[in-house]
């Protein structure tokens, strides 16, 4: 089998897997944007001989399928630094809400004190 | 003029894990509040895992955030911080549970505060000469950010480390909205230096901590430096 052929299943897979889990819910269809746009990037360029040979030629690369390992490495990182910034902006509305959570909750105590 | 009383002052304590000294600290502090009664404690007590929340809580002057999650300390001392900006406070005033931060002293770091010579006040423990002696490892630390911060700030911070630290009104807000979250102490200097606020050190005694074990151990040490090495440096790079 052809490294292209595998490259194009895998992607498939992928591409089956994304789709299924926004439809049931499990990845919001926000974040599955980049995934789909990588999948769909990836199994044209696994797919079609030329379009691979012609980026190839362009960026004097001698192995045309090495193209895919980069290509897929590129899109891994940006997928992973995408990632990095929503947790770090999770992190930061966790924290947010903690600290107002513990503000009220400290008022509600001091309430109930008054009360007895 | 505002008269001395009529200032509304709330020590942060942030506390994680130390149930060995929280007692005495808030005891310690307790006391000076019959000197001062324009004093509040708050106790931010940040996830910990022993009995710290339990403690305080018998105390029942002192105000007790309970975080349920453990923050870190930026994010500890910034629940005081939001505490104090929704309560109107005029002073807030940064103050360790371990129980190295010296009682006496409080007056002395809220002073230049009340007579607007500055922003934010620093105790430091090398001002002037005092009993203070730390590690030879922690000293060579405490250089390296006074070498670091004179590069970027041409001011001169002996004790940027200290987290003993009073703040008015202004920087209340300010850092009600923006604190950074890991070991802020030295980065939060050149944050205000960034927004053209004044910071003023004055001399305090500090004692070696009375219990519990500090938060930086020798193996985070140089993760430390690192970190805030590079925080330091993303200050400088923020444009307003």
């Amino acid at each position: 089998m052809k490294i292209t052929w595998l490259s194009f299943a895998i992607v498939a897979i992928l591409f089956i897997i994304v789709v299924e889990s926004v439809r049931r819910g499990v990845l919001e269809t926000k974040y599955s944007l980049l995934w789909i746009v990588t999948c769909i990037i990836m199994a044209f360029l696994s797919i079609s001989d030329n379009l691979l040979n012609t980026v190839a030629g362009w960026l004097n690369v001698y192995y045309p399928p090495s193209l895919l390992f980069l290509f897929g490495l590129l899109f891994a990182l940006l997928i992973i630094f995408d990632l990095t910034r929503r947790v770090s902006k999770l992190n930061k509305e966790m924290t947010q809400l903690t600290q107002d959570y513990t503000i009220l909750k400290e008022e509600l105590e001091k309430r109930k004190r008054q009360e007895l | 003029m505002k008269t001395l009383d009529s200032y509304k002052v709330l020590i942060v304590v942030p506390a994680y894990n130390e149930e060995a000294a929280i007692k005495q600290t808030l005891n310690k502090l307790l006391n000076i509040k019959k000197h001062l009664p324009f004093v509040d404690i708050c106790v931010v007590n940040d996830g910990s895992k022993d009995r710290t929340a339990d403690i305080v809580r018998s105390f029942e002057e002192v105000i007790l955030l309970d975080l349920p999650i453990n923050l870190g300390i930026g994010g500890a001392v910034q629940s005081g911080y939001k505490y104090a900006a929704k309560y109107h406070y005029d002073i807030a005033v940064q103050f360790d549970a371990d129980g190295q931060h010296n009682e006496e002293d409080l007056m002395t770091v809220i002073k230049p505060i009340i007579n607007g010579e500055c922003d934010m006040c620093i105790g430091s423990r090398f001002v002037k000469q005092t009993d203070y002696s730390g590690s030879p490892f922690r000293r060579m630390g405490i250089y390296y950010f006074e070498f670091l911060l004179f590069l970027l700030t041409r001011k001169k911070y002996t004790d940027a480390t200290s987290g003993y630290r009073a703040i008015n009104q202004k920087v209340i807000q300010l850092f009600a909205e923006e604190y950074p979250r890991d070991y802020p102490e030295p980065e939060v200097i050149l944050f205000l230096h960034r927004k053209k606020l004044n910071i003023k050190e004055i001399s305090v005694n500090m004692k070696e901590r009375q219990g519990g074990s500090s938060s930086i151990t020798p193996f985070k040490s140089v993760y430390y430096m690192f970190k805030v090495t590079l925080s330091i440096l993303m200050q400088k790079l923020i444009k307003e």
